[in-house]
């Protein structure tokens, strides 16, 4: 049998928790820190890149594709499923490399090394939020009501957040032993983006492979966001749970998958 | 399994082994390569080693490069796991194997005692209640809101032991750090370790400095290609090592 065993007195195992919420606050106050020191326009980036990115894709497919958005504008049915998407690759391709990231910290104190993806994730939020509010103007400028359905907002983020935990965790778990991880990351990203529905509707996609589609977990949370956002529906709630379930259990055993991994992280790192 | 500890003992080593492969494989590349000629050659870092440390004991840890000094440190601290046997740890340890781990260079003096404390083990509250100790003790107050990027790496190294001796171990663990820092600054430290001596606290020092080691510990494990060799009272053990 091997194995480290650090039994703690009882003082220390009511402080265990919070030690650990503290030193996650601090590692994601340092991302959002850090991003904003290192560079002149800082944070403004943050809105720059999506607003760019939105208005390059809203020029191309208003003018040569016309893709059918129902009584909604496409720029702000483009930016409602971008905002969602640029959050999560941002988060999944920022995880990825994390734990390499920290290798000293890795290497040197123990630390429940989930720590690492964890803080990458949440500090992305703050840029969520930015960009958020950037779309909550839109909401207003294209005069779209602010519908009951927003109600379910959160809950479409949390199983949108619980996929992203998943992913991250798998794969910044396994780029700390294959650093091609790292490159592949940003090319399974945009494959991923366009066999999603964001800058096409779901309705575009012909009928014998829309069930293809929804195997898609991001299908069922991209559509959800804009069912309850732009047309005050509620989501498919079949594609929705379908989507909430595969987020569970991929977390679920992407966290047994990291645990395992992380006991030789420091043996390679 | 269960250990039948003594309430006195830290930290115990049981037939503890510690293997390496030799080449990670890092790429993808790599390990098709590797696959196509599976060639490993494993390297044994620690074979069998068993010793206790008791509660309050200074302990030396001593050897040539190479010899699995600092994979020890790394088993006690927890970051690495053993290939065999079994490590059992008991208290809060401070890890010295690098001062400053975790720093982050852009970040200020005070920004990075926050980031560090935490790292450490400490909550933020604790670091509140300790901030004023450890900038008072690192003598950095002037430049406490400095980027780190700017300070010597005298100051680094000033900043990284004040945060780490504030952090209250059970276990402390110094891995050869004593000879950064001037004359003066180095005193200071020497003077708070006797002072943790004093307190009870338990240190482990890793060290090929003979000098250093018979100053301050009592027992001395002296290590050769990973087992054992010897393990005693320090002046034997030094003795053994060949260096006065």
């Amino acid at each position: 049998m091997s194995g480290v065993q650090i039994p703690q007195c009882p003082q220390m195992k009511k402080l265990k928790f919070l030690q650990y919420q503290d030193l996650f606050w601090q590692l994601t106050l340092r991302e959002i820190k850090v991003k904003y020191k290192q560079s002149i326009l800082g944070y403004s980036w943050v809105i720059l890149a999506p607003l760019i990115n939105l208005a390059v894709l809203s020029v191309v497919f208003s003018f040569l594709l016309k893709v059918p958005t129902g009584n909604v504008p496409y720029p702000i049915f483009l930016f409602v499923a971008l905002i969602p998407w640029t959050f999560m690759s941002n988060a999944i391709s920022g995880a990825t490399s994390s734990v390499i990231a920290n290798s000293l910290l890795v290497t040197k104190v123990f630390l429940p090394k989930e720590i690492f993806p964890l803080s990458v994730v949440a500090s992305k939020m703050v840029d969520l939020l930015l960009t958020g509010l950037i779309l909550v103007i839109f909401l207003i400028i294209y005069k779209i009501s602010f519908y009951l359905s927003l109600i379910l907002l959160p809950l479409i983020f949390l199983i949108h957040v619980i996929l992203i935990i998943g992913i991250s965790l798998i794969l910044s778990a396994t780029n700390v032993f294959f650093r091609d991880v790292e490159h592949a990351v940003g090319l399974m990203l945009m494959v991923w983006m366009y066999l999603t529905p964001i800058i096409y509707s779901i309705e575009m996609v012909p009928l014998s492979f829309r069930p293809l589609f929804f195997l898609n977990p991001m299908t069922g949370i991209i559509d959800s966001y804009r069912q309850v956002i732009l047309y005050g529906r509620f989501p498919d709630w079949l594609a929705l749970s379908y989507s909430a379930f595969f987020s569970i259990l991929l977390t679920f055993l992407a966290y047994i998958y990291f645990k395992n991994r992380a006991r030789y992280f420091a043996d390679v790192i | 399994m269960l250990f039948n500890m003594k309430k006195d003992t830290v930290v115990e080593f049981n037939k503890v082994s510690k293997k390496f492969c030799k080449g990670q494989k890092l790429l993808l590349k790599e390990a098709l390569l590797d696959f196509l000629r599976p060639l490993k050659e494993d390297f044994w870092a620690l074979k069998n080693v068993s010793f206790k440390i008791k509660k309050g004991e200074s302990i030396g840890i001593i050897g040539v490069n190479g010899s699995g000094k600092s994979t020890i440190l790394k088993l006690i601290a927890g970051v690495l796991t053993p290939s065999s046997g079994n490590v059992f740890v008991n208290g809060r340890i401070s890890p010295l194997i690098e001062l400053g781990a975790g720093f982050h260079p852009e970040f200020t003096g005070r920004e990075n005692i926050y980031l560090n404390g935490t790292i450490l083990g400490l909550s933020k509250k604790e670091v509140d209640k300790k901030f004023d100790d450890i900038v008072r003790f690192s003598e950095l107050s002037d430049f406490i809101d400095t980027p780190v990027k700017h300070y010597s790496s005298g100051m680094y190294m000033r900043l990284g032991f004040s945060v780490a001796v504030n952090v209250d171990p059970d276990v402390f663990l110094i891995d050869e750090i004593l000879a950064v820092g001037d004359a003066a600054f180095q005193k200071k430290c020497l003077d708070k370790m006797k002072e943790f001596q004093k307190q009870g606290v338990t240190i482990v020092i890793v060290s090929h400095s003979s000098q250093l080691v018979k100053d301050f510990c009592n027992r001395v494990i002296l290590i050769e290609k990973g087992e054992i060799a010897s393990i005693g009272l320090a002046d034997k053990v030094i003795l053994k090592y060949g260096q006065p």
